[in-house]
């Protein structure tokens, strides 16, 4: 009897564990029969959500996809997702690296470790890593200006609020959250001085629940216009606004849909410009003598976008349009000037 | 900003927001009570929640009738919770290995299931969820209204659970039966009661609570389901429990003093008060620890409680 319910629960375990590390899947782009074409570049992309998280992993998948798409038959790439403990991304890192990969990116900073401990073993193999700081010769590091973005959405709740109270609500205050949020608080300061900002971390990524009691906090003390940093934790800002009735940006993908009263605008990202480049400079014998070791999703380069404001468009007077046109118009230009947000 | 604190606005914000996040902790810490009571501890809550919560989404999506979704729920939360039932009743497996493996299954399953289901999506499927109640006159007293009459059907429904879970339990022959098999399982089979099927029954009673909890998150306060979107909630209900002792007014207090530090710390934060937002964060988990320290002394579990029953031994 022992020995049954021992081996059962070695079943049940194995199962369970299959189940949750499921989802790598490969879809190589074959090279269609061209034998003369190059071999082309094997490229794997390790995600650490879902790729249909409305979010980090689902704009960098898209970016990725597109890539493929302009790049067929220069580049191979095989997705891997929900590979989320750093337990998980060593053993993931290593045997894409074994493999003859060539570019091995891991798409968050939990990468950041496993990343410099792997590269170092593997010299041949480049690295990219999705916001970090640290650097071998063969990695580099890829991130986005969320500040960009922040002091953007800061600019519009700054200039749209009515109760001249607003809120921004992130999962937790790591590198590109930080500064985008310092930057909204920021940039809303600048336009309203006599602005109220309250400022919420749930401290995780899929507490969505959490998130919209959060959110429906601030709605309840009278903010009109909340702003989530991303993640599925967005999705519960987004529900509370719409419970509420009230205005919500959004940020990586564009959300109106989501809740077409009430999703205002956001920032969507475009990774497909980072991405361009990281290739392009390996094609080119460019990636390991780079000086700058950073690739930067910018407002300057196409890579941070104001999604539109869809069926709310008459909410937004043209005077707020064209000091946001303005705002990204500096942007593009290099005339924006606000404090370097680090931690 | 501390006069911020102490407006009434931010009262009844703060209790209508403790009440909302109390009743995912209390739906399945009320059905765990049957199960310990009846000498089982099922730490799989976790993942029960999770597939119930699945289960009531994919019901309401396909139909779109939240009742058959909440249906589906119960359904799949006594269905999955009766993998723990055979592993901890009938094979006699240790009871936290299985409820643990039985969490990290539902995780991965419920994942899966709605990978499967769904597909993948460039926006998450959503349903309507249950809406937030209007009483007549109830609603528009000041202070009150917002606070108690302002809430969707779910809430109301696990306030009455409360005092079903605690009739049924001190006032019925089932509710002796039970007790009687958590406390001393051999002389509850002397006296012929089937120790086996009472318990496989108060398993899969903390099964359909805990779907009924997970469907809270997924059709009553949120409108989609997301991966792991129970958040620790299950494991905490297992201390609600102890921390109640097996009682389910005590529960409903308990549950309501998690669900509060959760609103509190929240509230804090969002005003700006001078303390580190890690810490409020953990505020909730804190008080679990302080709390369980100080009542597990006087908690006095079931006689039985984890023990497997056979005749076989003495």
């Amino acid at each position: 009897m022992k020995k049954k319910a021992s081996l059962l629960l070695a079943i049940m375990l194995v199962f369970a564990l299959l189940m949750s590390g499921c989802g790598a899947k490969s879809s190589p782009a074959e090279a269609t029969g061209d034998k003369n074409a190059v071999k082309p570049l094997k490229v794997a992309l390790i995600l650490p959500g879902k790729v249909d998280d409305v979010s980090w992993n689902q704009a960098m998948h898209e970016g990725m996809k597109e890539l493929e798409k302009d790049y067929a038959g220069k580049i191979e790439v095989t997705y891997s997702e929900n590979v989320y403990e750093v337990s998980n991304i060593e053993p993931a890192l290593r045997e894409f690296a074994s493999q003859g990969y060539d570019l091995v990116i891991g798409h968050g900073f939990q990468f950041q470790e496993p990343i410099i401990k792997v590269a170092g073993e593997f010299p041949k193999v480049k690295f990219a890593l999705g916001t970090g700081f640290k650097t071998l010769a063969n990695t580099a590091i890829y991130d986005v200006q969320l500040e960009d973005g922040g002091y953007l959405m800061g600019t519009l709740a700054g200039l749209l609020t009515k109760t001249n109270k607003i809120g921004v609500v992130g999962g937790a205050d790591v590198s590109e959250i930080y500064r985008g949020h310092e930057a909204y608080k920021y940039a809303a300061k600048k336009v309203n001085p006599s602005i109220q900002i309250q400022e919420l971390y749930t401290g995780d990524w899929r507490d969505a629940a959490k998130a919209k009691e959060g959110a429906i906090s601030m709605f309840d003390s009278g903010a009109d216009l909340i702003w989530h940093s991303g993640d599925g934790i967005g999705l519960g800002v987004v529900d509370a606004g719409k419970e509420k009735n009230k205005l919500v940006l959004g940020n990586v993908a564009d959300q109106n849909v989501l809740a077409p009263n009430n999703v205002l605008s956001g920032i969507v990202y475009n990774w497909n410009p980072v991405l361009k480049q990281i290739v392009d400079d390996i094609l080119n014998n460019n990636f390991e003598n780079r000086e700058d070791k950073h690739y930067w999703l910018t407002v300057a380069n196409g890579g941070v976008t104001v999604a539109s404001f869809h069926g709310l468009d008459s909410q937004v007077s043209a005077e707020v349009k064209e000091k946001l046109e303005q705002v990204k118009k500096d942007f593009a230009d290099k005339k924006i000037e606000m404090p370097k947000f680090d931690k | 900003m501390q006069s911020d604190v102490l407006t009434v606005g931010f009262l009844v914000s703060l209790l209508a927001g403790a009440i909302r996040l109390s009743i995912p902790i209390l739906l399945p810490a009320l059905g765990e009570i049957f199960t310990q009571r009846s000498g089982i501890l099922n730490l799989g809550l976790e993942g029960i929640m999770l597939m119930g919560a699945l289960g009531g989404f994919a019901g309401t999506f396909f139909t779109h009738n939240l009742w058959f979704g909440l249906l589906c729920a119960v359904f799949v939360g006594v269905l999955f919770s009766l993998i723990m039932a055979f592993l901890s009743i009938t094979v006699k497996a240790n009871q936290v290995i299985a409820g643990t493996a039985l969490t990290i299954l539902g995780t991965g399953l419920s994942a899966f299931l709605f990978r499967a289901i769904f597909g993948i999506q460039k926006l998450p499927p959503q349903v309507e969820s249950f809406q937030p109640l209007k009483f007549p006159i109830l609603t528009d007293i000041p202070v009150l209204g917002p606070i108690f009459f302002n809430h969707n059907i779910l809430v109301y429904l696990t306030l009455v659970l409360v005092i079903v879970t605690a009739v049924v339990l001190e006032k019925t022959t089932f509710g002796l039966k039970v007790r009687a098999v958590g406390e001393n399982p051999k002389a509850a089979d002397a006296k012929g009661i089937h120790v086996q099927l009472v318990r496989y029954i108060c398993v899969a009673i903390g099964g359909a609570y805990a779907g009924l909890g997970g469907a809270f998150l997924s059709i009553g306060f949120m409108s989609t389901f997301l991966d792991r979107m129970v958040s620790g909630r299950g494991f905490i209900a297992v201390a609600v429990v102890i921390f109640a002792r097996w009682n389910p007014y005590r529960a409903l207090a308990a549950a309501l003093l998690f669900g509060g530090a959760d609103a509190l710390q929240m509230r804090l934060q969002a005003i700006g008060v001078p303390i580190p937002h890690q810490f409020l964060l953990a505020l909730p988990y804190v008080l679990t620890i302080l709390v369980l320290v100080s009542v597990s002394k006087k908690a006095e579990f079931p006689a039985a409680y984890t023990l497997p029953y056979t005749r076989a031994e003495r």
